[in-house]
């Protein structure tokens, strides 16, 4: 009887290994740029450069594990006051080393990868280089980080409620017309604007929003003037930014009689939701289709 | 003798300050464990990413000092800089190809020949232009080179702007453009100290021919020499140095111009000592320079190229006005 206990117990701790959270198992992964990336064990002291890895960190409830990230990262409340390895003008070497992290993650923007992932490399601290081109991308590195940090429960779970959250607004979309729209996401000095196009994830989201793209032959350049923008007379004109600066920029020849002004389908919509591939992306899916769905004039 | 143990110390003492500075500032003591192998994560950072930059970056000054002398001797034009002269613009330009469009030949090859490439071409092209102008004067030289450059640069822009996708290659492009040092294994540091010491060859090896010319194209000519085939080879060995230098540190503008300045202020016009003073002027002050870029804003690092324009940008004018008085 004894021996049957012991070979129910040896059986239970078995099982259980695959499952502990805590397991010191090497987890490898493959990242956006095709790296093999090997973790050893799961990450305590995580370096996350920009927000999105900030925030998809946060959403597997690391925030805590979090001990450096850029100089614009806002969100979430907690993470503030984490050291900063690099912001406007480039990142650190130095400073993220000084942290003595085991898990570095960045994004390629603003020489983030191009100045850390060969260091890192070098002194053999772990670097997950991710990309967000697609909706299907920024929920896959959900998973990704869910796995390279031990936490793959977590990490399906925060995925598989954005996919459900992005069915649904897709199923009460379904058949109906899509409006053409336009969001302009920053202003250059010289006037042109840069506006949301296909082929990224900001576009994907405003597609599963209901949108569709009143400006749909941009390729690579973002910047367009602002009269191919009235010439395309878009059902509705997004502004991601403040209001103050949207309201300015309709006082501007052309903006006021364009169609969707008069017919108050003008509206900002939040960077955070729009410009920071992450969960709150899909928040700003919702809020938008919800939008989309009312009736002019309504 | 002391003037050139002066410049080893000042090439050293560079080195070993840049060693220290970052947005760590470590002790030369920290240095020295790192080099005699410690085994802290410090001591990895500081041998394996540190110093390699460092060593580098020294490299790439030693090869622009020696472009710019050889620059400013085959013009006889003081203020002839591969920066000013087109040939950084023109190296940076086949760099660009070389990273943006998909070529069948493999980057590590394609990389330093089309910068070379670049270099000649438009080095060759401001002269041509300046020829047809009709002379080989600071004005005429200058202002084909401000033309080609913006020219190049626009090309450039335009190719950064069609062809990125938004990844790493774009990154990299714009850490060149601005001067931003690569940091190189150290097999890759001993390449370059190779690459510097042929170059420092090969430009001591036009030492007295650019001697002749100083004395004008009808003396030289008197000497036997044939100047248009002369002028061609030092052309060809100025950008292939520059095409060095730009390949591991991008455009780096001024130390070109200044190194060879500061080797004539001791040394007299004599190519050779003047040649590989500028090396060693120039190998000090982008060591400097680039400690500068590392350690002055932390966390961020600022682009080399932007440190030494900013620094070298007055030395020309002031080059500039001084010279303005013998027109």
């Amino acid at each position: 009887m004894a021996l049957v206990k012991h070979i129910v117990a040896a059986a239970l701790v078995a099982a259980a290994i695959p499952f502990g959270g805590a397991s010191a198992e090497p987890v490898s992964i493959v990242d956006a740029l095709g790296r093999e990336v090997v973790v050893p064990a799961p990450p305590k002291r995580i370096v996350t450069v920009f927000s999105s890895n900030t925030e998809l960190i946060a959403a597997l409830g690391l925030a805590d594990r979090i001990v450096g990230i850029d100089a614009m990262t806002r969100y979430p409340p907690e993470i503030v006051s984490k050291p900063h390895v690099g912001g406007r003008l480039g990142f650190s070497v130095d400073t993220v080393v000084a942290q003595r992290p085991d898990l570095v993650i960045v994004t390629p923007a603003r020489q983030a990868a191009n100045q850390l992932v060969e260091p890192m490399r070098r002194l053999g601290i772990p670097v997950i280089v991710l990309m967000s081109r697609t909706m299907t991308e920024v929920i896959a590195n959900v998973r990704l980080l869910g796995k390279a940090t031990s936490q793959s429960g977590t990490g399906e779970s925060v995925a598989r409620a954005m996919e459900t959250r992005i069915d649904t607004v897709q199923k009460k979309n379904a058949g109906r017309t899509r409006p053409r729209v336009v969001m302009i996401t920053g202003q250059l000095g010289n006037g042109l604007m840069l506006v949301a196009r296909p082929n990224t994830y900001t576009g994907d989201a405003m597609r599963i929003a209901g949108a569709d793209f009143a400006l749909p032959t941009l390729r690579t350049l973002a910047q367009v003037s602002p009269e191919a923008i009235l010439a395309s007379a878009p059902d509705v004109v997004l502004f991601a930014g403040r209001q103050e600066d949207f309201d300015d920029l309709l006082t501007r020849p052309g903006w006021r009689d364009l169609r969707a002004v008069r017919a108050g389908r003008a509206w900002t919509v939040p960077r955070a939701e729009w410009l920071i591939p992450g969960p709150r992306t899909v928040d700003g899916i919702e809020r938008l289709a919800e939008r989309l769905r009312q009736p002019e004039g309504s | 003798m002391r003037y050139w143990l002066t410049l080893l110390a000042f090439v050293l003492a560079a080195i070993g300050i840049g060693a220290c500075a970052g947005h760590t500032w470590v002790t030369p003591a920290a240095v020295l464990r790192a080099i005699l192998g410690g085994a802290s994560i410090e001591s990895a950072l500081l041998f394996e990413w540190r110093l390699p930059r460092v060593i580098a970056a020294a490299l790439v000054g030693a090869l622009l000092g020696l472009g710019g002398a050889v620059f400013q001797g085959v013009f006889r034009n003081p203020l002839a800089e591969p920066y000013l002269l087109g040939s950084a613009g023109g190296a940076a330009l086949g760099a660009t190809i070389a990273l943006l469009v998909p070529l069948a030949v493999s980057q590590a090859f394609s990389l330093p020949v089309l910068a070379f490439a670049g270099a000649w071409g438009a080095t060759l092209l401001v002269i041509g232009v300046s020829r047809a102008a009709g002379a080989l004067d600071v004005p005429t030289l200058l202002l084909s080179g401000v033309a080609v450059s913006a020219v190049l640069g626009a090309l450039r822009s335009f190719l950064m702007l069609a062809l990125s996708d938004e990844t790493v290659s774009l990154q990299v492009v714009l850490s060149w453009v601005l001067g931003g040092m690569q940091t190189p294994t150290w097999i890759g540091v001993g390449g370059l100290a190779i690459v510097t010491a042929v170059a420092l060859a090969a430009c001591l090896a036009l030492a007295s021919g650019l001697d002749k010319l100083g004395l004008g194209e009808t003396m030289a000519t008197a000497f036997g020499m044939d100047v248009g085939r002369f002028v061609a080879l030092a052309v060809l060995v100025g950008s292939a140095t520059v095409a060095a230098s730009v390949t591991v540190g991008g455009l780096v503008g001024f130390v070109g111009l200044a190194a060879p300045h500061i080797a004539r202020w001791r040394l007299g016009p004599l190519h050779r000592s003047v040649i590989p003073a500028s090396a060693a002027i120039g190998a000090g002050l982008v060591a400097l320079a680039d400690a500068i870029a590392r350690s002055a804003l932390p966390p961020a690092e600022i682009p080399l190229g932007l440190v030494t324009a900013v620094a070298g940008g007055p030395f020309f004018l002031f080059l500039l006005a001084r010279s303005r008085k013998k027109w």
